[in-house]
């Protein structure tokens, strides 16, 4: 399921990536990303359209928005059900 | 003043008064600026000792541990110890010495990109690249490693940034927020749920502890008199002898619990996050049963398992909040039998030392002892059997489960209750993980007890093995190990071994009554096991009872 993303992350040392590795480690797909900066606010505005293995997209912008340089995040387009279960796969 | 001294000024002015950790060539500067400060430094023998007695002091005192290493491989080896910080939600603030700044980027030598190395393992990281930073960067690693859910934070500190002189004043305050209050909607969601519940639970995590609302949620489930279980770092959020504890959930867990979990129609999780240990297979955990999920951290509510209600915000604020009056005499009643029906039996069979019973007669015999675990079966006994009043007595590498916890975690705790009982309860394959710091109890003169139980192989690896691949051992024969006694004995450190069940009482009476640091070396039959189990990939459902329980 895909879901579009909008970030404003502060332009700190490690910010892009520290998004980005986050919605990977979570198991999400980055399928596109467009970026363009604030100079002036020194901030970066992030539209990004990531592939859902079945997890809540709603569930990974609250893990975004945890990150400190992460000012904003918007779930643009979403049409899953609320929470879907998975089988554990823990060993 | 220089970069580094500003760090330890400011470190000074966060009220940190121990750090632990081991000097290299990066983080020089900082050493040297130690050595006209208040603060206590504590040598490690091995970063990973430094890291892993930050984070016990952590979860002894409440407050953030530190600890410092240099770059490459000093930072590196810091690693595991962050991890662990970040799986169970503890504050610590980790700080490395990096290379110059002209030279990173180069592949200099001693340099590791530490700060992307753990980026995922962190609750946030910093690289200072100009020393009037530095002020501020140490009062937000501090205020992020601390408020909320708390976590890791790290600090990489460039040699050339710690040697540039700088006026900053090393004062930066950072005021916390307050953790909120519960959505008034979704609270009265919560009370009519419990009011309309029949079978209630309390599932209570490691949140309880962290939250300080230990005293909160003791009285909710005193007043309510609702079921209590707890997973492995919730163990302690009621007394384990509360009259209706069941005892911990999960693949270890009490069948009374998991029982209990499992015929529930409420789970009322506090500060839990439904960790796979503790669920077992997910989609058929607690299947009857409606969530109210309350945590400080709104990416955990309905993270793995949708939250009827979501209460967000202050622990003690919600349980404040929540009905007392329910009818559920009759569940009270059934899991009261459950709980009876399944209590633990210390009647084994033999003259070998039955380890459960050795551990619950030292809690009881001690019942304020703080217990430093190291991870396997004994991780499990303890869980099982020993008996706590508060959470921070028991510390144990929960998400992470990283062998070599349990010593530099009971060092840490010593150092930040120096008048309190410590016990590390650790086996023949974890003590080996950190067995340098043996020399650290020696050069600070710790009174750590320490419990060897050595069953002479991988227990828990050769546990899985025996049950799940048809008795085909792979490299979980430790017989080769060293005669413990004799380690323990040339870091000048007492030392006496236990083989039968009759020198049991002895022993106990030996390691509590030692005035300084003492290990007993407690040898037990290899092939015992850890009961009852569920399966990996079952339900909490299916659980295996074995001989000895």
């Amino acid at each position: 399921m895909n879901h579009t993303m909008t970030l404003t992350i502060q332009r700190v040392e490690g910010a892009l990536i520290r998004a980005l590795g986050l919605i990977e480690r979570r198991g999400f797909a980055v399928t596109s990303i467009d970026a363009s900066a604030d100079e002036a606010a020194q901030q970066m505005e992030l539209t990004i359209e990531v592939r859902s293995p079945g997890r809540s997209a709603d569930v990974l912008a609250r893990q975004i928005e945890k990150l400190f340089d992460v000012r904003s995040v918007d779930l643009v387009r979403t049409d899953e059900p609320a929470v879907q279960l998975e089988e554990s796969m823990a060993c | 003043m220089k970069g580094a001294e500003l760090l330890v000024k400011a470190l000074e002015q966060e009220g940190i008064d121990v750090v632990f950790g081991y000097p290299g060539g990066a983080i020089m500067p900082v050493y040297d600026a130690l050595l006209d400060s208040p603060i206590r430094h504590v040598l490690a023998r091995h970063e990973q000792g430094a890291v892993l007695a930050a984070d016990g002091f952590a979860r002894v005192t409440g407050k953030p541990g530190v600890c410092m290493a240099t770059s490459g491989p000093g930072a590196t080896n810091l690693v595991t110890g962050i991890a662990n910080a970040f799986m169970d939600s503890v504050p610590i603030v980790a700080i490395t010495g990096q290379v110059p700044t002209p030279v990173m980027g180069t592949d200099a030598f001693q340099e590791v990109d530490i700060f992307g190395i753990t980026m995922p393992i962190v609750k946030h990281s910093f690289l200072i690249r100009r020393a009037e930073d530095i002020p501020r960067i140490i009062g937000e690693a501090f205020h992020i490693a601390t408020e909320g859910r708390p976590g890791p934070v790290l600090v990489d500190l460039p040699k050339d940034v710690a040697n540039t002189m700088t006026s900053v004043p090393p004062i930066f305050e950072m005021k916390s927020p307050d953790l909120g209050r519960p959505d008034p909607e979704q609270l009265a969601l919560a009370c009519r749920l419990l009011q309309e519940a029949e079978r209630p639970v309390l599932y209570a995590g490691g949140g309880v502890g962290i939250a300080r609302a230990v005293d909160a949620f003791s009285a909710y489930a005193r007043a309510s008199r609702i079921p209590v279980v707890t997973t492995l770092k919730g163990i302690g959020a009621v007394p384990t002898r509360h009259a209706d504890y069941l005892g911990m959930l999960g693949m270890h867990g009490n069948l009374a619990a998991n029982k209990a979990v499992q015929a529930s129609d409420l789970l009322i999780c506090v500060g839990a996050r439904f960790d796979d240990r503790a669920t077992g297979r997910l989609d058929g955990f607690a299947p009857g049963a409606k969530v109210i999920h309350m945590d400080a951290d709104p990416s955990e509510i309905s993270k793995l398992r949708f939250a009827d209600a979501g209460l967000l915000g202050d622990l003690r604020v919600s349980l404040a909040s929540l009905p007392t009056e329910l009818s559920i005499e009759p569940w009270r009643a059934w899991c009261g039998e459950r709980k009876r029906e399944h209590a633990w039996r210390y009647d084994a069979p033999g003259d070998g030392i039955y380890v459960p019973d050795m551990l619950r007669r030292i809690t009881e015999a001690d019942p304020e002892v703080t217990i430093a675990c190291d991870v396997g079966q004994h991780q499990m006994w303890v869980a099982q059997h020993c008996h706590f009043q508060r959470p921070e007595q028991h510390l144990t590498s929960a998400g992470l489960g990283a062998m070599g916890f349990g010593i530099p975690a009971g060092i840490g705790a010593l150092m930040g209750d120096p008048d309190g009982r410590v016990l590390t309860v650790t086996g023949d394959g974890s003590i080996m993980m950190n067995l340098q710091e043996l020399q650290t109890i020696r050069r600070y003169e710790l009174p750590l007890k320490m419990l060897l139980v050595d069953n002479a192989s991988l227990g828990m690896v050769r546990q899985w093995q025996e049950l799940f691949h048809e008795e085909r051992y792979s490299e979980v024969d430790l017989s080769d190990n060293p005669d413990f006694v004799e380690v323990a004995r040339s870091f000048g450190i007492e030392a006496f071994r236990v083989t039968r069940r009759d020198q049991v009482d002895a022993a106990i009476e030996r390691l509590l009554d030692a005035d300084g640091a003492i290990l007993a070396h407690v040898c037990i039959d290899p092939k015992t096991n850890v009961w009852p189990l569920v399966p990996p990939g079952e339900t909490n459902d299916v659980m295996l009872e074995g001989m000895s329980a």
